[in-house]
């Protein structure tokens, strides 16, 4: 897969295989729809976090997976490119950050110089490393030429 | 007696003092939220320089947490539905 810049201020992902596709579809599968009940887990009792704030959360956050999902299918459907442009950057963004904080959820990666050489033993931990490392990346690239003021 | 001559309570006299503390926003570290991110989200929501916001986001990120903001509770509370809406780990605590 290529990713890069354009001349219109987005980023540009260039799928190439079948494995690239996969990839991106992947991207809403890698997130859990729980995000929003952890972050209230840090709230007191008192805030009534779970019932005013958590369902609002949840539907926000469903909403980016979604999106995402259905522009990866759109493009794959045209064997197209995938343009993601500043309208709907803190869509990506939020759905890749979602992918990485289930994955860190689930595998306790840690810091990237923090990582314990182990977890390269459990295949399905190898591959889940590579992907946070890959979501990490466009999210890097976003934050570079998108999310510019 | 009358009212004004009564000695208060001292459990009365603790209670006032403690709900007189105001309540602060606090940023948690976390090892998957970017730190350019982390500026961004604080420059955004509660209008820091870029200086500022970098500069609180280094403590999130050497100290584990820092405190961003201080305040009323209903305040803090929107500031940390906005942080959360970031995907950013916040919470609120009595200010010390």
């Amino acid at each position: 897969m290529t990713v890069g810049p354009t001349v219109a201020g987005g980023l540009k992902l260039v799928p190439e295989t079948e494995h690239d596709w996969m990839l991106l579809i992947g991207i809403a599968g890698d997130s859990d729809s729980d995000l929003a009940g952890r972050l209230a887990g840090l709230m007191d009792e008192d805030s009534m976090w779970d019932e005013i704030v958590v369902p609002e959360l949840a539907e926000e956050f469903s909403k980016q997976r979604i999106q995402v999902v259905k522009e990866v299918m759109r493009a794959k459907e045209e064997d197209g490119d995938i343009h993601i442009l500043k309208g709907s950057v803190d869509i990506w963004y939020g759905a890749l950050n979602q992918a990485r904080l289930a994955l860190e959820d689930k595998y306790k990666f840690g810091a990237r110089e923090e990582v314990d050489p182990k977890i390269f033993e459990d295949p399905s931990a190898r591959a889940a490393y590579f992907r946070n490392n890959f979501y990490s990346h466009v999210q890097g690239l976003l934050l570079q030429y998108v999310m510019v003021d | 007696m009358n009212a004004v001559d009564a000695p208060a309570h001292e459990g009365q006299t603790r209670t006032k003092k403690k709900s007189d503390k105001p309540w602060q926003v606090v940023v948690l570290d976390d090892p998957v939220n970017l730190m350019e991110y982390v500026s961004r989200v604080l420059t955004n929501i509660f209008g820091f320089s870029t200086e500022k916001a970098k500069e609180l986001m280094m403590a999130v990120h050497q100290k584990g947490r820092a405190v961003v903001w201080v305040g009323n509770r209903e305040k803090a509370e929107m500031y940390v539905n906005q942080l959360h809406s970031a995907q950013l780990h916040a919470t609120l605590d009595r200010a010390e």
